[in-house]
């Protein structure tokens, strides 16, 4: 009963449009009320241990170090780069969107970051060359979901927290993924091209052209390396490498592209650590709702009422994965994550699934969130760069999130997916 | 009052930012301490952790007042203006209410836990337990203060 007062205030709360932090902190407030009283003592220090963490510290740095690259106007250097490789085939500029995005996504960690950056440059740029816009808008929404799969992600930073699990396994993990997804979508955007008749690029294909391409890509391609391998190898701590990632960051561009201004910078700072208060503060109210789960044994009976029913690790991921992929419609990614991480994992370990390919798997289901209306992050920056209502982006997109349900399906049934590359470098 | 606000708004914000700039020096001198000079800097973790929590409990205030939380919309994109208005003064108030009784009850914890000393800094932890009645206090302002505009811009006249 008290359970409920708990769970339908968070509700009520949240489809008033309370904000999500605060509905957390006010539900287990009233929980408190009706139980005991005495327990809203707990409240401050519940919230302060959840801000006094130094691996969230990462969160900031991670989220700075896309906001300098995106200054330093990388984006047109990755177009490029993209161009290369893809640019001439048919509907050339939709396959460079989806490339762009996977290198992308290996530098920002973040989806809505790479729908702004790719989608400012490529959607007119699409829209000129004869695309229609809801393609442009929709292929650029779904390829940006890359940016949470492929390491760094900071979605994998939250998850790493709540399951107590190794940054690098998920980093590693989420590698395999989102290069299939990639890969589909790709594959989806060619045969779209055939079926419609778009062009292709002209792109000079010489040796030379090539290698100065690459050359002139190659300190921002390495970034992503020296981030995630200074975790994965031990060498740093995911907050030491996150800070290192802005100081390379900085140096690309002030040495390499010459773009970024101390001005640039400054409002860099201000946007990353706006934007990690509000990321964080969800986090310190999450672990006041996380003790009243505990409290009320939830996470327990959830999983004794799940392992009655006798479902084996797959039947049970594919039933958590439709869940997840509809909260993911209602819920922001970073909350989604706070809230059922710790509802669902001990089932789930309870089952024998690892805690990297559920983490995995979870990310994954709410980046397609994160491009579905009514809450989609990726497709409300889509709307403002385009000039196009949600509904409309979201059909452009749907085609291309097959790819995305595809990868999830087979990375249940088939684990290794996730967990080959993590079970290689860090045994 | 609203001058006063924008001023307050923009020295926290540059306070914060700083901050980070702080933390992310720190953190690199870290780094380049163990791997070039083999040493370390004492405490200094602990006080980017302390830094951590003071950005997060302002910028979490300064959010309020940016209107800059995530929420769902779903339902509040669909109403009227005054509807909507309605409800952001619902919400503000209940936001208000949490963070007093989380300030009033702060004190109490640091009554009582605040005299211990952190490991490193050999700073009393009350230093940074001040976070939380700081950001319930500032974030109490940034309700009063949109709850007053909300009411003159909607309601009032």
């Amino acid at each position: 009963m008290e359970g409920l007062i708990l769970l339908a205030s968070l509700i009520v709360l949240l489809c008033l449009g309370v904000p999500v932090a605060y509905a957390l902190g006010l539900s287990a407030l009233a929980y408190f009320l009706a139980i005991d009283p005495y327990l809203i003592q707990a409240l401050p220090q519940r919230l302060f241990a959840g801000m006094d963490s130094y691996v969230l510290i990462s969160l900031p740095f991670f989220i700075l170090m896309g906001l300098v690259m995106n200054a330093s106007g990388i984006t047109r250097r990755l177009i490029e780069f993209s161009l290369i490789f893809v640019g001439w085939l048919p509907g050339g500029l939709g396959l460079v969107n989806v490339l762009a995005s996977m290198l992308f996504g290996g530098i920002s960690g973040s989806s809505a970051s790479d729908t702004a950056s790719i989608g400012s440059v490529l959607i007119p740029e699409m829209q000129r060359r004869g695309y229609p816009l809801q393609y442009a808008s929709g292929i650029t929404v779904a390829s940006s979901t890359m940016g949470m799969i492929i390491p760094p992600s900071i979605p994998m930073v939250l998850y790493s927290v709540v399951a107590q699990e190794s940054v690098g396994a998920l980093f590693l993990g989420g590698l395999i993924p989102g290069v299939m997804v990639g890969m589909i979508q790709m594959a989806l955007a060619l045969v779209i091209a055939r079926k419609q008749g778009f062009p292709r690029e002209e792109v000079p294909l010489g040796a030379g052209h090539v290698l100065r391409e690459t050359l002139r890509s190659l300190p921002v391609l390495l970034m992503p390396l020296c981030v995630v391998g200074s975790v994965v190898f031990g060498i740093a701590t995911a907050t030491e490498s996150a800070a290192l990632g802005v100081v390379m960051a900085v140096l690309i561009g002030v040495l390499v592209t010459r773009q970024l201004t101390v001005k640039a910078f400054a409002a860099c700072l201000r946007t990353a650590i706006l934007t990690s208060s509000k990321i964080m503060i969800i986090i310190a109210f999450s672990q006041v709702f996380i003790w009243v789960l505990a409290l009320e044994r939830t996470p327990e009976t959830i999983a004794a009422t799940v392992i009655d029913l006798g479902l084996g690790p797959i039947p049970l991921l594919f039933f958590i994965s439709v869940i997840v992929l509809a909260a993911g419609t209602f819920i922001d990614v970073s909350p989604a994550i706070l809230l059922l991480t710790p509802v669902f994992l001990p089932t789930l370990m309870e089952a024998g699934v690892s805690p990297v390919q559920f983490g995995v798997i979870l990310v994954s289901g709410l980046a397609v969130g994160a491009c579905t209306p009514p809450v989609g992050n990726c497709l409300n920056v889509c709307a403002i760069i385009a000039n196009l209502g949600i509904g409309s982006i979201f059909r452009g997109a749907a085609p291309f999130l097959v790819a995305n349900v595809l990868t999830i399906a087979l990375a249940i049934v088939f684990p290794q997916i996730i967990l080959w590359i993590p079970s290689l470098v860090m045994r | 009052m609203q001058k006063g606000i924008d001023k307050l708004t923009r020295t926290l914000e540059g306070l914060i930012s700083l901050c980070l700039l702080v933390m992310l020096g720190l953190i690199v001198v870290l780094v380049l301490l163990r791997y070039v000079f083999n040493r370390g800097l004492v405490g200094a973790n602990e006080f980017v952790t302390i830094l951590f929590v003071y950005t997060t409990a302002i910028g979490a205030a300064l959010g309020i007042g940016r209107r800059d939380h995530i929420q769902i919309r779903f339902l509040l994109d669909r109403l009227q203006p005054r509807g909507k208005s309605a409800l952001d003064l619902f919400g503000l108030v209940l936001i208000a209410l949490l963070n007093a009784v989380m300030l009033w009850y702060s004190t109490t914890w640091i009554a009582v836990t605040g005299g211990y000393v952190m490991p490193s800094t050999q700073l009393a932890r009350a230093c940074v337990q001040v976070s939380v009645p700081v950001g319930c206090g500032l974030a109490i302002l940034y309700c009063v203060v949109r709850i007053i505009g909300e009411w003159r811009n909607q309601w009032k006249g």
